[in-house]
């Protein structure tokens, strides 16, 4: 069953064929001894189970400026601005070389932390309309989790 | 228990069958393990699937700080989504498809940032011998070694699709054309033809060397 390269009339017998597959053996040991998965990065893959969390609502990614703004000629280190959707809640997230500005909207009270992996949680200001900010630019994928009276939203993880 | 098996069954006893259902239809197991709390579903997913997402990574050619960022980028939303996954047997594409997005942003920050050219984004694993290679003592495994440095180096002349397929196509267990697909952003049908083609260049230039 699919045959990388089918010869009409000897499927599997063609010696290049043969050869192709040989050669790309032998790549995949090369990638394995000098181009492997470096250690730290499996660990930190193993230890994101914990980042499975079934209560929590998912609130996806439907605004990125990286993607969906146009650059802006001769404008260097602009702000990358996010946004965050689940339901009717919203999380507009301006992440600046300062650290993270944002709020939720609707505007409510809710208790925001600043995730940066499976351990690392730091809570950050918020005030009573859901405007929030952090001082620490975050260092890596981040993701925001917000508990708001009700429920408690994560933003899918991002690199900053 | 299948936890822990992804591996073998997929390198072992369907080499070349590429994502034929035997290990697909495993990955779907596993993801619905992982959901359900199984760590060690969530451990063979990892093992499985890290090769293959490392080596989206590395066919973009990102800076090891940027690669790394978004290895892990890649994972904590896979673990995130687990439950959500659509088409669980899918994981793979899931995860080739997300790390080529991720490496796609990280390269468009850095053309907003600057034009630069920045050395260090190159490939520079052949420097120096990997604890493996400095075990091998005899002459005959020197010799292969050898050869394995200069495979390596060769698909650096291959031309940018091809290399990028070519690492993509190395991952091990061997990726299914739905994930390579998924990793490049080409359609599946042209991956067959582009393989012989790139495999054919490589073992050229390989020839060309006088290295066989």
């Amino acid at each position: 069953m699919n045959d990388e390269n089918p010869v009409p009339g000897r499927p599997g017998t063609d010696p290049d064929a043969f050869a192709d597959a040989l050669l790309e053996e032998e790549l995949r040991q090369a990638a394995a001894v000098l181009d492997p998965v470096p250690a730290e990065l499996l660990q930190s893959a193993l230890e994101a189970f914990a980042l499975h969390d079934l209560d929590a609502r998912l609130a996806e990614l439907t605004f990125d400026s990286l993607v969906d703004a146009l650059p802006v000629r001769g404008v260097v280190d602009v702000s990358r601005m996010l946004t965050f959707r689940a339901g009717e809640t919203t999380v507009d997230v301006e992440v600046t070389p300062d650290g993270l500005i944002g709020q939720v909207l609707p505007p409510q009270p809710a208790r925001i932390e600043v995730l940066g992996g499976p351990q690392s949680v730091r809570p950050v200001t918020a005030d009573t309309l859901g405007r929030f900010t952090s001082e620490t630019p975050p260092a890596g994928p981040f993701a925001l989790r917000l508990s708001t009276g009700a429920e408690v939203i994560v933003t899918e993880w991002l690199r900053a | 228990m299948r936890a822990g098996t992804l591996r073998s069954t997929a390198y072992d006893d369907v080499p070349y069958t590429r994502g034929g259902t035997v290990d697909r239809t495993e990955v779907g197991a596993l993801v619905q393990s992982a959901v359900d709390g199984d760590a060690a579903a969530w451990k063979a997913l990892v093992e499985g699937m890290s090769p293959l997402v490392w080596s989206v990574v590395r066919a973009h050619r990102l800076s090891d700080a940027d690669g790394h960022e978004v290895f892990q980028t890649v994972w904590f939303r896979f673990a995130q989504h687990l439950g959500r996954i659509r088409e669980p047997d899918k994981a793979g594409a899931w995860l080739a498809s997300t790390a080529r997005h991720e490496c796609l942003k990280v390269l468009r920050g850095l053309a907003r940032l600057t034009l630069t050219d920045d050395p260090q984004v190159l490939d520079r694993a052949s420097q120096e011998r990997t604890p493996e290679e400095t075990l091998i003592e005899s002459e005959e495994a020197a010799d292969r070694a050898e050869r394995v440095r200069r495979l390596w180096q060769e698909l650096d002349g291959l031309g940018e699709r091809c290399r990028q397929l070519l690492r993509v196509l190395m991952a091990s267990p061997p990726p299914s054309y739905g994930e390579i697909s998924a990793a490049l952003g080409i359609a599946v049908g042209s991956i067959g033809p582009l393989r012989q083609r790139c495999l054919r260049r490589l073992r050229a230039r390989m020839d060309a060397r006088g290295a066989l």
